[in-house]
């Protein structure tokens, strides 16, 4: 793991019209490391990681990139630059084949040749190839749209609430392959509301409330500052 | 029977023609989510092209193709990079798209009016053949057969861009999902600009034939054009360009079958087609079976 980190944000700030949605924020992650997002809704988790990825922009701060601006980049060129995320309500091409929906990703997002049958085996539908994404389930769809990011050879992965609605052992599973990534040194950010799964991760996690950071350290020792329970059950 | 046989052949090499006509608009919907109203005027453009070339240089109508493909490019790119990105950062693309493409063929055809007047020019029948050439025992001008074979070549060389090339998988990307295709590396606007400039350099080579197959050219023919090419791809398959091929041949054998038979009633074809499959198949008739395959 290098010592300079892969991503930095540097007083990062958002507003919507006159609203403050992130105020400030700043914070840094290595290749290889997995930090949580954690904060009630409306938080600005999931701004946070729309404006590293580019799908909006932010108003002031510097987002590094291995020590580049990215700020105002679009989001093609932010992806070619390998960082890449999933969605909270899965996106991908419903009328393509799931192997054309990794496809597209390894053509247009790669640097580097991708493995496409490796990567639809990962994300467990390999059997499922041939279909139409939009037949398949909305938890199926959203193992593709990670496959889909990873098919982008990404060195940062944006993981948008990934464990809402799947069962114990899909949850372990999920558990085990964002930690695999990780092993292969792909830097993770994941929202989610899902404290355990999160815990089972990784034991670095930021919480927001209000777009601001409030706390950033351990999920144990995030469940006993003051300003967390606040913003988890008013203060 | 002779005139079935005659409506039916003369219905397809019509509908080619008219699925020609049309799939530039489509394509052009496919990929930025906008319907260019001033396809018709584009595609009026491409006539009056045909037209100098003839008149004034005594030029072979067929260099109107080159012409069209560099009018597309000149026109196209820098007009979509002008307009295009910024209509789609407004909450209301659509609507604002409606508004500027109007606009836009206002404006062609006021200049087109002013250049050339509001007459009606045709061109030398004898440019592209003055021969017939008969299938089932119906003959059709050469110039007819000339348009559709220029219109077989130009929708199947669209087929094989989208199907065997980088661009084009990048194009049916974008068609699948715009948003989507941002994040997985494709430069969307590129790759939508050419889009654009293929859909009005299709609009202009159609254009070249207009003159034969539907009689003459002039400034005011682009609106009926574009009506005539919407319900084509609703028909078809909004969206889908090669959905187009089946709105062309419903719309041209429909419309021969009229003329042949209630020619009065022949110009209601686009229209009455349109309402039909509007209420029985919104989605079109290729709908979304060939879209999933």
């Amino acid at each position: 793991m290098s010592s300079e980190p892969l991503l930095r944000l540097e007083n990062i700030e958002k507003r919507f019209g006159g609203l403050i949605v992130l105020h400030e924020q700043s914070f840094s992650v290595s290749a290889g490391e997995i930090l949580g997002l954690v904060g009630p809704n409306g938080s600005g988790k999931t701004t946070t990681i729309n404006v590293i990825s580019g799908v909006l922009r932010a108003n002031s701060g510097r987002i590094l990139f291995e020590g580049k601006e990215i700020r105002n980049q679009p989001i093609f060129r932010i992806a070619r630059l390998g960082i890449n995320r999933s969605f909270q309500v899965p996106k991908c091409f419903r009328a393509m084949s799931a192997r054309e929906n990794i496809e597209v990703a390894a053509t247009f997002g790669a640097h580097a040749p991708v493995d496409v049958d490796a990567i639809l085996d990962e994300i467990g539908l390999l059997r499922h190839a041939g279909e139409p994404a939009g037949s398949l389930t909305v938890n199926q769809q959203k193992m593709l749209d990670l496959g889909r990011a990873l098919a982008t050879n990404p060195r940062l992965l944006l993981i948008d609430e990934i464990g809402a609605g799947l069962n114990p052992s899909e949850l372990g599973a999920i558990a085990a392959l964002l930690k695999s990534l990780a092993a292969r040194g792909i830097a993770l950010i994941v929202v989610e509301h899902l404290l355990e799964f999160l815990n089972r991760i990784t034991d670095r996690v930021i919480v927001l409330g209000a777009g601001r950071m409030l706390f950033e350290g351990s999920l144990a020792e995030a469940s006993r500052h003051p300003d967390v329970v606040a913003a988890f059950i008013g203060g | 029977m002779a005139l079935l046989e005659y409506a039916l052949v003369g219905g397809i090499l019509y509908g080619v023609f008219f699925s020609l006509v049309g799939i530039g608009l489509n394509l052009v919907f496919g990929v930025m989510r906008m319907i260019n109203l001033a396809h018709g005027q584009f595609i009026m453009l491409g006539g009056f092209g045909a037209y100098l070339l003839s008149s004034h240089l005594g030029l072979n109508p067929v260099f109107g193709i080159p012409l069209a493909v560099a009018g597309g490019i000149v026109i196209g790119w820098p007009l979509y990079y002008a307009v295009v990105p910024r209509l789609q950062r407004s909450n209301d693309p659509e609507m604002l798209s409606f508004i500027l493409f109007f606009g836009i063929a206002q404006v062609i055809e006021a200049v087109t009016l002013l250049v050339f007047g509001a007459d009606q020019h045709s061109l030398p029948d004898s440019a592209l053949g003055s021969g017939n050439i008969g299938v089932l025992g119906q003959d059709f001008p050469d110039s007819w057969w000339v348009a559709v074979a220029v219109s077989v070549l130009c929708i199947g060389g669209l087929y094989l861009y989208l199907s065997s090339t980088r661009l084009g998988f990048a194009t049916r990307a974008i068609m699948a999902d715009r948003d989507e295709a941002r994040t997985t590396g494709i430069d969307v606007d590129r790759v939508a600009a050419i889009a654009f400039v293929i859909g009005l350099s299709l609009a202009g080579i159609a254009g070249v034939f207009v003159p034969y197959m539907v009689g003459s050219v002039s400034p005011s023919i682009g609106g009926g054009l574009t009506t005539t090419s919407f319900a084509i791809i609703i028909i078809g398959s909004l969206g889908n360009p090669l959905g187009t091929v089946v709105g062309g041949l419903v719309f041209g054998i429909g419309t021969m079958l009229m003329q042949t038979y209630y020619a009065s009633w022949s110009n209601l074809v686009p229209y009455a087609l349109l309402l039909v499959i509007v209420l029985i198949r919104p989605s079109g008739l290729l709908g979304k079976a060939v879209r999933s395959a």
